[in-house]
């Protein structure tokens, strides 16, 4: 089997073993889900009667029909892009999260592109200037890598937000001014959205660049020690093109590694979102739970999984792009 | 939140690594500062973990009434909501009687926090060994059985390492209902969610062991699969398994403070009661707009615990990367030691430091003007590993002079230093080692291009004047030429680069033409140019790094083992290649090489080195045939000659020379067979032997020491030098 296709078995496999743990999981797991939830909803004030009835058929419950066939006849809504119908905004699924992805991926793109070539560039000067000040790095990216996200966001409100009590500088509640700009394609709109991306940005570059930087100053000082960047010194070869030679060499774990890499920033930006009330699928997914509003729970859960498997999707091509070896067996 | 370690995102190990001299080996893991400064950031936690519950000054849940002073009106209560005006205390900031002051509910928040810290730590502690146990049931089966077992189990875990964690969770815990009352419920769903990375490390490292000597052995004297797995797998994975629970401990705690940020961990006052833990603490303090009240005592404490608990595993598992991965270790010079050591030049790739204040070479304008035919000279070379009084002395007081158009052999065994000297001379050493003494002139004749002229002075150049000799005079070929070549570039543009920085007024197809032409010097066809290494055997890739090592014709190469690495019948047909090369172009090679019967056909002078010193240097014939030095005498005859009559091997008894511990006076007196009381105190030092051109360090030519009769052969040599 080539290897182009394995990969593409594996994304397949999982998105499908994903579609159907949330088609299964409140469907088997033991106890009554349905009077659980409805009871902690009604605890919380959320869940009226309509809510109930939403509720009951989301999870199979008083729906007389066998599993399979709700099965069947979920993954023929899927295949169609259906996902449901969301109760509590009265609004199919799929319309809520096409509205809801671009703020999501916007912030995604912008923050792991940042992150991602930003400490990748630190790392590789790190390992190359080893023993220098720039030291000093190490022990401050292993501390902002041990800080979860969200702590961090909380951090960046108390200091830099007006919902916070120091600076004021930044917005730091919504994905713009919800209460003087239209939305639309007008200037007042764009730097709204700009000014308001500036926190939640910050935090995602911040809490998952340390992690760049230091697999990539690893894999950088580990390359360093081959024959073939010796090598390259001994060739009279520019400072720049020695450095590119190892660099290029020693992206290649951490490309590999982009899988595990983009999934803790995606996990990371889900927090990040609920805390600046930043309208994306994660702010979203953390209402619909607090709504019980389990069809769009499911659906945010099974897009998340399409964005992160197509990020992977993109890292192998670039793999393959930078490694020759790969190309050939691909 | 990003986790990263090295020793879970490289390629699995191949061995030790192969010819790196580390002369610090010595370093274990628990002397290691990242390790001692991350337990010391642990040891806190683990202690809090378990006494928490008995040190807390309060109940988490106890309201301190007595403290309400002020109050604030709870949202969506009041006039106007229809709803009776609910009111919180306002939190207190902290106090003598609250050190980390209350919540809006007036509770305590250091009890919180040292009540908190149990259920977090246990719910990582335990979801890291269910992760454990599954990612090396997983792991190592499917690397050790390969086959069917390994596509599928590999599959489940590529699947589940796809699958992004923290969604899954989230829909997990969330169906789970009760999931936040039980440790042992949340940690076993984090860990359904977090086995699958560390799985295909272990599985990638057992199939790397699988293959090796030791397993073999066992599987030949028919030891059952799951024995060898036990005693021979698992123990050689330890320190893998070690770094991937110190991460799962570490993702499982983030997991788990996340799902409790989102209230999926249950509440500790509502029923069933959820646990406390820095999660639920930090959910509490946003829900109740602890951020718009500027609370910090609130949220801090439980994030920072979260960061420091974090920093201590991370800094635990560095630790254990240096000890998986020694290169990460030897940095070994910081800026301190090199500023007294008299260097100010920073130490990068390419510029071994010299040290300013190292001895002067006496007499260097006398022999200078004797250079002669010289192109190469090396006088009172030292260098050493590491700085001050743990410094290893690698190579000490060497000389040597390369004579235009000859080859000089450096022959020695493996950590005799003798590659160290050779790359020293051209510095191009890595870090830790310094160049602690010598002078090195390179004087320059160029063959063709427009390299520079005159002698220059290698220990006291600059970048820039390095440069312009490096390759385009003074060329390497080394060992292993896999790793010699660029493995991600094609064979052409690794010609290309070279002419493009050396020959910049060729153009492209000038280039490539050029580049073509040395390929068919090395008998490769130059459609290869298009072929990137891994495509080429390993004779055709050693053959390709000649072909770029003559691409601007120098005047010195330097090869250091070029032929080690590949079989016997492509080493005589590379070496009749450069000896064929030699004659052609006229260069002047340091062949560097364990292999003396090697060095007889190829080289006209030879130098034996010895634990860092150089121990006798003669014509080749004559240090073959008649060797003086009885190491010299033992190497000869621990390799059978490619040619002739069959002897009986005899090698050399012992092992090389710890450089760390080396024995009092002559380094090689344990193992010699002649050793007499004066090799036992003091250091020979090269000098003439009867006043013939040879020369030899040892005792046994001295004064009226009685030389044995297999160091006394006649020399076959002396008459054709003295002519």
């Amino acid at each position: 089997m080539s290897a182009v296709l394995r990969r593409l078995l594996v994304y397949f496999l999982a998105a499908w073993v994903a579609i159907t743990v949330s088609f299964l999981l409140p469907r088997v797991v033991p106890g009554n889900p349905v009077a659980g939830a409805v009871a902690r909803a009604s605890q919380s004030g959320n869940c009226n009667a309509q809510c109930v009835i939403a509720v009951e058929e989301q999870l199979g419950f008083n729906v007389h029909t066998s599993l399979w066939d709700q099965y069947v006849q979920y993954m023929g809504n899927l295949a169609h892009g259906n996902l449901g119908q969301s109760w509590s905004e009265n609004a199919p699924v799929s319309n809520l999260i096409l509205s809801y992805l671009p703020w999501t991926l916007g912030l995604l793109v912008v923050s792991t592109t940042i992150s991602f070539f930003g400490g990748t560039a630190l790392g590789i000067w790190m390992a190359w200037r080893r023993g220098s000040w720039f030291e000093w790095v190490l022990p401050a990216a292993t501390f902002f890598q041990a800080l979860p996200y969200f702590f961090l966001a909380l951090v960046l409100v108390l200091i830099f937000g007006q919902t916070g009590t120091m600076l004021k500088w930044f917005p730091s509640l919504f994905g713009y001014d919800i209460y003087v700009v239209d939305p639309g394609p007008n200037w007042p709109y764009i730097t709204s959205v700009l000014s308001h991306a500036i926190l939640p940005a910050a935090t995602v570059v911040l809490s998952s660049i340390a992690g760049f930087i230091l697999s990539m100053r690893n894999q950088m000082v580990t390359t360093m020690d081959e024959d073939f960047v010796l090598v390259a010194a001994a060739k009279g070869l520019p400072t720049r093109t020695v450095i590119w030679y190892a660099a290029r060499n020693a992206l290649l774990p951490v490309v590999s590694n982009f899988t595990i890499a983009i999934s803790l920033v995606v996990a990371g930006q889900i927090l990040v979102e609920i805390v600046f009330n930043y309208p994306g699928i994660g702010f979203h997914l953390f209402d619909a739970l607090s709504k019980l509003d389990y069809s769009l729970v499911q659906g945010i859960f099974v897009v998340i999984t399409l964005v992160v498997l197509g990020a992977n999707l993109l890292a192998d091509v670039a793999y393959v792009l930078i490694d020759p070896r790969a190309r050939q067996a691909a | 939140m990003t986790i990263d370690s090295t020793a879970l995102t490289q390629a699995p190990l191949a061995g030790p690594t192969p010819k790196s001299m580390l002369p610090k080996v010595g370093l274990r893991l628990p002397r290691s500062p990242k390790v001692i400064a991350g337990l010391a950031l642990l040891a806190p936690f683990a202690v809090v973990a378990v006494i928490g519950r008995w040190i807390s000054p309060y109940s988490p849940n106890a309201t301190d009434p007595q403290h309400w002073v002020q109050h604030v009106l709870v949202p969506g209560t009041g006039p106007g909501t229809g709803i009776t005006a609910n009111y919180y205390p306002l939190p207190l900031p902290p106090s003598a009687e609250h050190w980390l002051g209350t919540t809006v509910f007036a509770q305590d928040v250091l009890s919180q926090v040292l009540t908190s810290t149990q259920a977090t730590l246990f719910v990582g502690l335990i979801a890291a060994v269910i992760a454990t146990v599954l990612s090396i049931l997983f792991g190592v089966t499917a690397g050790y059985f390969g086959g069917n077992a390994d596509e599928v189990l590999s599959l489940i875990s590529n699947v589940f390492l796809a699958i992004p964690g923290l969604p899954l969770l989230i829909v997990l815990a969330d169906y789970v209902p009760s999931a936040g009352s039980s440790i042992l419920l949340v940690a076993f769903i984090i860990a359904v969610t977090a086995w699958a990375y560390s799985s295909r490390v272990l599985r990638a490292q057992t199939l790397s062991l699988r293959n090796r000597d030791f397993v073999e052995a066992a599987r030949v004297t028919g030891e059952g699969r799951f024995r060898i797995i036990l005693a021979e797998i698992l123990p050689n994975l330890v320190p893998i398994v070690a770094a991937s629970f110190l991460f799962t401990t570490l993702y499982a705690i983030y997991a788990y403070v996340a799902i409790s940020f989102l209230g999926l961990g249950g509440s500790p006052t509502s029923s069933p009661p959820g646990l406390w833990n820095w999660g639920e603490m930090l959910r509490e303090g946003f829900a109740n707009n602890a951020i718009r009240g500027g609370w910090w005592w609130w949220w801090a404490p439980p994030g920072l615990c979260v960061a420091l608990l974090g920093t201590g595993l991370a800094l635990v598992n560095f630790g254990i990367d240096e000890f998986i991965n020694p290169r990460l270790r030897v940095a070994g010079l910081t800026r301190k030691a090199a500023k007294k050591a008299g260097i100010t030049s920073h130490a990068t790739l390419g510029m071994t430091p010299v040290v300013g204040n190292r001895p002067a070479v006496p007499s260097l304008a006398a022999r200078s003007q004797n250079v002669g035919d010289a192109v190469l000279e090396i006088h009172g070379l030292s260098v050493d590993y590491g700085y001050g009084d743990d410094a290893v002395h690698a190579v000490v007081d060497c000389d040597l002079v390369l004579r235009r158009g000859r080859v000089l052999g450096l022959a020695g065994e493996s950590g005799s230093g003798k590659s160290t000297l050779a790359l020293a001379a051209i510095r191009l050493l890595r870090s830790p080692a310094v160049i602690t003494g010598g002078q090195v002139l390179f004087h320059s004749k160029p063959i063709g291009g427009d390299g520079p002229r005159g002698t220059i002075d290698m220990l006291a150049s600059d970048k820039e004047e390095l440069r312009s000799v490096r390759w385009s005079e003074i060329s390497v070929v080394l060992q292993s030429s896999m790793n010699a070549l660029n493995p991600v570039i094609t064979i052409g543009a690794q010609f290309d680069d070279l002419l493009r920085v050396h020959r910049p007024k060729l153009s492209r197809s000038a280039r490539v033409e050029r580049s073509g032409e040395l390929l068919d010097m090395v008998g490769i066809n130059a459609d290869r140019l298009r072929s990137y290494p891994h495509e080429l055997s390993g004779g055709m890739r050693q053959r390709a790094m000649i072909a770029i090592a003559l691409a601007l014709e120098p005047q010195v190469m330097i090869l250091d083992e070029p032929t080690t690495a590949l079989d016997v019948v492509t080493q005589r047909e590379i070496l009749e290649e450069l000896i064929g090369l030699r004659d052609r172009l006229g260069f002047a090679a340091l062949f560097i090489t364990h292999d003396l019967s090697l060095l007889v056909e190829l080289a006209d002078e030879i130098a034996v080195m010895y634990a860092g010193r150089l121990m006798e240097r003669a014509p080749a014939a004559s240090l073959f045939n008649a060797p003086r030095l009885p190491y010299t005498h033992g190497l000869i005859h621990c390799f059978p000659p490619m040619h002739g009559k069959r002897e009986r091997m005899q090698g050399i008894p012992g092992s090389p020379p710890d450089l760390n511990d080396l024995p009092k006076g002559c380094a090689f007196h344990p193992r010699c067979a002649w050793a007499m009381e004066q090799c036992r105190h003091d250091v020979p030092q090269l000098a003439p032997v009867n006043g013939s051109a040879r020369e030899v360090a040892c005792w046994l030519h001295r004064g009226d020491a009685k030389v044995p009769a297999e160091l006394a052969r006649p020399d076959p040599g002396v008459a054709e030098v003295h002519a």
